[in-house]
């Protein structure tokens, strides 16, 4: 590769795109106008804004004592709100103490003079709203006491009477009261009495937020009661509250304010670089193939790779530049914003900027997480034919890039080193601790190399994949196909190959995810029937069989035309019957070993339940044999034909086995729900699939399979039956509740596993006793990988 | 200069299964020749012509050019070529000097010479002009020449035109034609794609006629129309696909 090319390539497609009017409006003006603009209207926005009062209506008002009073003319007095005026003008209360006689003199005016003026018929109209409101109160009333099913009837004449909160006062109230206090005061036992009853419905935002303001009126004065009636019998006016807590809050504002930014910023960087990546990308990848000067490009010396590169690190540029200015638009907006309207309020010092340490890392992180969204953008605008077709990949990118974001919003989510590996979630979560660190002390510096490695990893397979599709003629010369779903049929069946195709053994992976996803519901029913642990085998096995094995075994028969080479199903040679068993016995110990050291700190614990729910499986009523059918038979076979069966079969189709091997490893793990397996799962699933390749025998997958989960069925079960005395005291021992292996045992277990893999893997692969591999491999060459619908250029 | 042998080429297509686009294809192109392609539209010119300049890799077959495999040294077969097509088009963004300027960079040119060479190709094009001007602000006929400017600016030993005149008025395609035909006067190795008789005529020192992805006849003209005794190009051309088309037709 020459860096020269690279370089010659970068610097035509940023000087394209500086010259292409649209993506400078996208990244530089759009951000420079559009958040001031935003700014100004929601400033317009706010002076319009008004919230409508809500309606408040109290029956029994009389019922209530003097002192203190809770109500004035005008409804609940301003002084019982922790807001004073601002939360007390945003509720109309209407009490029956004083409207009634209001309401008439109303009615009279009305009646004394023919010719009302305008102020007076709109005096008139708010005495009849008046009237009304009260008269569906009462009506209100009488269903709660009448009622029988009470909520379902007040919740009909609360919602047609207009009315937000309604507090019923019972006639009893105040004098109840008083010989309570009274009671109180000479130490004699108080006899209950009933209360003001407050109804809302918190299902109507409205009501919710209206009641919330009454309740902290009704609080504050309940506290000037309870402070009278302690008065009142000569005790102490805290006599409540024993502890006498003190809250201290150590706040400052710059802490107010990094809490805020690492709030916004992971997510808003996130966002900012998928768009910022996504728009320069469709037009240096499908754009040029729309334009023509694709074939112009491909005809010159340069390699696919170096083009993809210069054009990988154009995307990143403008990906860093847009998300670099909308953040800085967006932020001295929102100050200039804030300090404008808030001076008076706390919110000014909470909009402070956040510090150059996090400025710092903002910029370290962003690159990362640049260079993956453009691999991504790239290789989707690369496979696209049109522009067009390019658009339509945002959508879902966006929707799981926010899914991400959203979840790492949460102020719970913190990183862990788990997280730390996983792509844009590891350095949302960094970020956001980061922007932090002037409030939590916690180190995260141990994170940034997980972080940073990873996030590099992943954005070299994604630039990988890009130069893939760029070196792949299916992609590249890609007309547009006729939909038609008969035709496609037609094609899988009668163009059928001996193996499936990778497209298939994608299709096949995805069908069982599916099915597992669909039939969760389903198998929760069956495990709530009868005895949970014979349910949870019963549902172990009809998954394996009918979500893992059947797809595999159906689309074998469908879409190829030999079930034989493609679920490998032939004897194994002696020596991969041998390697195969000595490799399960080998890396069970060492699997687990590994599980062990790592769960707890890497992985995250399990939940209890799900814990409870393991134990219970194997420690169960269930004799062993039983267990070992659900638990090694059972998987051994389905998941193998499933997975180097068919996966492995379509993968390496086109003669790419160590690829075929690494994708039908990842495929195996993630089958695996939780992490902690998914990670064992695709250690394992390598070997396996290496084992598959060279012996050309599924029966020797599941061979490995059966013995490497009876291993580990029996060490559960029966581990701590296992004698460590003597001289097995060197190879086990008993800690917490489980068998252990000794070092010496797994440093022996690992030779072994590294010689027998060295065994496996320096193997040539076993001549095919049948059917013309030739062909096979012809057809490999014309087939690229990943596309079916491709079609053949112009001629 | 370019040896092909056996070339076939097959594509999926899910209505007609495996299309052959290329079949079994052979020729072999000396250097200060011209080799014409006649074929009618979908013989497969284009496919051939993208599998010399590698962006295709053969179904099957072998193909040399400069003495270099075009499925083992694609880099060095396309350093030592310069391929012209319609689906070769220019950028936009960029001005006529600066896509010739870039495409000599990409080619390994030294600045100065590359520079030498851009004022002496843009003389004899007549194109100092057009030589600022945006390359969406060309007329087709500038844009072709801009074209051929790209396709020639390194000098290569071997040149491909695919259909190069295809959409252009008399006058410029005229004036394609004789800058192809002073190539040949350097020396160079040139295969021309085309579906125009007149052009052949003209042009090309020897010519094969494609159809179906299969070479019906090759040779030089007068020695093709004389084997087949037919008066002109154009009714040779006719008498051979319809001879073919019967073949086919007809059960074996």
């Amino acid at each position: 590769m020459s860096p020269r090319n690279v370089k010659l390539v970068f610097l035509r497609e940023v000087r394209d795109q500086l010259r292409d009017r649209r993506t400078l409006f996208m990244i530089v003006v759009l951000p420079l106008l559009l958040y001031p603009s935003l700014g100004i209207g929601m400033f317009q926005m706010m002076t319009t804004f008004r919230e409508q009062p809500r309606e408040v209506v109290i029956l029994g008002a009389s019922n209530l004592p003097d002192a203190p009073g809770l109500l004035d003319d005008e409804g609940i007095r301003t002084k019982w709100f922790t807001g004073g005026e601002a939360d007390s003008s945003k509720l109309r209360i209407l009490h029956d103490l004083v409207t009634d006689e209001e309401a008439d003199t109303a009615a009279d005016e009305q009646a004394n003079d023919n010719r009302p003026t305008s102020e007076e018929a709109r005096l008139a109209a708010a005495a009849e709203r008046r009237r009304q409101l009260l008269d569906a109160a009462r009506s209100i009333r009488r269903t709660v006491k009448d009622s029988k099913n009470k909520v379902e009837a007040v919740n009909l004449a609360f919602r047609e009477s207009g009315i937000d909160v309604l507090v019923l006062v019972p006639s009893t109230f105040a004098d109840g009261l008083n010989q309570a206090n009274n009671a109180i005061k000479q130490g004699s036992p108080a006899t209950a009495y009933p209360g003001p009853v407050v109804i809302s419905n918190s299902a109507d935002e409205k009501s919710m937020v209206a009641s919330q303001r009454v309740s902290d009126a009704l609080r504050n004065w309940e506290k000037a009661l309870l402070e009278g009636r302690l008065k009142a019998a000569g005790l102490p006016a805290d006599i409540h509250q024993p502890a006498q807590i003190t809250r201290i809050d150590v706040a400052q504002t710059e802490q107010l304010a990094a809490n805020m930014w690492s709030k916004l910023f992971p997510a808003l960087l996130v966002i900012m670089t998928v768009t910022g990546a996504f728009y320069p990308a469709i037009d240096l990848g499908a754009g040029e193939k729309e334009r023509g000067t694709m074939e112009t490009l491909l005809i010159c010396p340069a390699y696919r790779s170096e083009i993809v590169l210069g054009k990988f690190l154009t995307v990143m540029l403008f990906s860093c530049g847009t998300a670099i200015l909308n953040l800085a638009s967006m932020g001295f907006t929102g100050q200039y914003m804030v300090s404008m309207v808030g001076q008076q309020t706390q919110m000014a010092g909470e909009m402070s900027f956040p510090s150059a340490a996090a400025l710092f890392w903002l910029f370290v992180l962003l690159i990362p997480i640049a260079a993956l969204f453009s691999a991504l953008c790239l290789g989707l605008a690369t496979f696209a034919k049109s522009s067009k077709e390019g658009q339509y990949y945002l959508t879902p990118l966006l929707m799981v890039t926010m899914g991400l974001t959203v979840f790492c919003l949460s102020p719970a989510v913190e990183i862990t080193p788990f997280y730390s590996v996983l792509p844009v979630v590891n350095v949302a979560l960094l970020l956001k601790g980061m922007l932090l660190a002037p409030v939590s002390s916690q180190s995260l510096y141990v994170y940034i190399l997980p972080v940073l490695v990873s996030s590099a990893a992943y954005s070299l397979l994604a630039l990988w994949w890009a130069i893939e599709l760029f070196g792949s003629e299916a992609v590249l010369f890609r007309a547009s196909e006729r939909v038609s779903p008969r035709l496609w049929l037609r094609h899988l069946m009668t163009e059928k190959q001996r193996l499936p195709g990778f497209a298939q053994a994608i299709l096949c992976f995805v069908v069982i995810m599916f099915l597992q996803f669909g039939a969760m519901g389903f198998m929760r029913d069956m495990l709530s029937s009868g005895d949970p642990s014979t349910a949870m085998h019963r549902v172990l096995v009809v998954q394996q069989i009918f979500i893992i094995a059947l797809p595999a075994v159906l689309m074998s028969l469908l879409l190829t035309s030999s079930v034989k080479d493609t679920l490998r199903l032939r004897l194994p040679p002696l020596k991969s019957i041998v390697a195969a068993a000595g490799l399960a016995l080998v890396l069970q110990p060492l699997s687990f070993e590994l599980s062990a050291s790592l769960s707890g700190w890497f992985f995250p614990e399990l939940s209890s339940e799900l814990q409870e729910a393991m134990q219970s499986l194997t420690s169960g009523q269930t004799s062993l044999w039983m267990m070992l059918a659900v638990f090694a038979l059972a998987p051994a076979i389905c998941e193998e034909v499933a997975f180097r069966g068919f996966v492995l079969s379509g993968l390496g189709r086109s003669g790419r086995t160590g690829f075929a091997i690494a994708g039908s490893a990842a495929a195996f793990g993630i089958m695996h729900m939780n992490p902690q397996q998914v990670f064992n799962a695709t250690l394992l699933g390598l070997v396996i699939g290496l084992i598959a390749v060279r012996s050309r025998s599924l029966l020797a997958c599941i061979l490995f399979h059966l013995i490497y989960n009876s291993l580990g069925v029996l060490h559960a079960s029966l581990g701590m039956h296992v004698s460590t005395g003597g001289i097995f005291k060197y190879l086990f021992r008993h800690e917490g509740g489980m068998l252990r292996y000794s070092p010496l045992l797994l440093a022996f277990a690992a030779v072994i596993a590294y010689r027998l893999i060295r065994w496996v893997a320096n193997d040539t692969p076993q001549p095919a006793t049948d059917g013309p591999l030739e062909n096979d491999s012809q057809t490999s060459l014309t087939t690229p990988i990943s596309v079916t619908q491709d079609s053949h250029p112009a001629t | 200069m370019i040896q092909a042998h056996q070339l076939t080429k097959e594509f999926p297509d899910l209505k007609r299964g495996r299309v052959r686009a290329l079949d079994n294809v052979s020729f072999d192109i000396p250097e200060g020749e011209i080799f014409g392609l006649l074929g009618p539209n979908g013989a497969g010119k284009t496919t051939c012509l993208r599998i010399l300049s590698t962006v295709l890799q053969p179904t099957s077959g072998t193909a040399r050019v400069a003495d270099f495999d075009v499925s083992e040294y694609p880099a060095d077969v396309r350093r030592r070529i310069g391929f012209m097509s319609n689906n070769t088009g220019i950028y936009d963004r960029m001005t006529a000097r600066e896509m010739v300027q870039y495409f000599g960079r990409l080619y390994g040119m030294e600045e100065d010479a590359l520079n030498a060479r851009i004022d002496e190709i843009f003389d004899v094009l007549q194109m100092n002009e057009i030589s600022d001007r945006l390359g969406s602000k060309l007329s087709t006929g500038n844009k072709q020449k801009v074209s051929i400017a790209r396709t020639i600016v390194h000098d290569p030993p071997v040149m491909i035109f695919d259909e190069p005149t295809s959409g252009l008025d008399v006058l410029v395609a005229r004036s394609v034609l004789e800058t192809i035909d002073s190539l040949r006067d350097q020396g160079k190795c040139i295969v021309f794609s085309t579906h125009i008789m007149r052009e052949v005529e003209k042009l090309c020192d020897r010519v094969a006629v494609i159809h179906r992805g299969e070479i019906l006849a090759m040779g030089s003209i007068e020695q093709l129309i004389d084997e087949h005794e037919q008066p002109d190009v154009e009714e040779l051309f006719f008498e051979l696909i319809r001879k073919h088309d019967q073949q086919v037709a007809a059960p074996v």
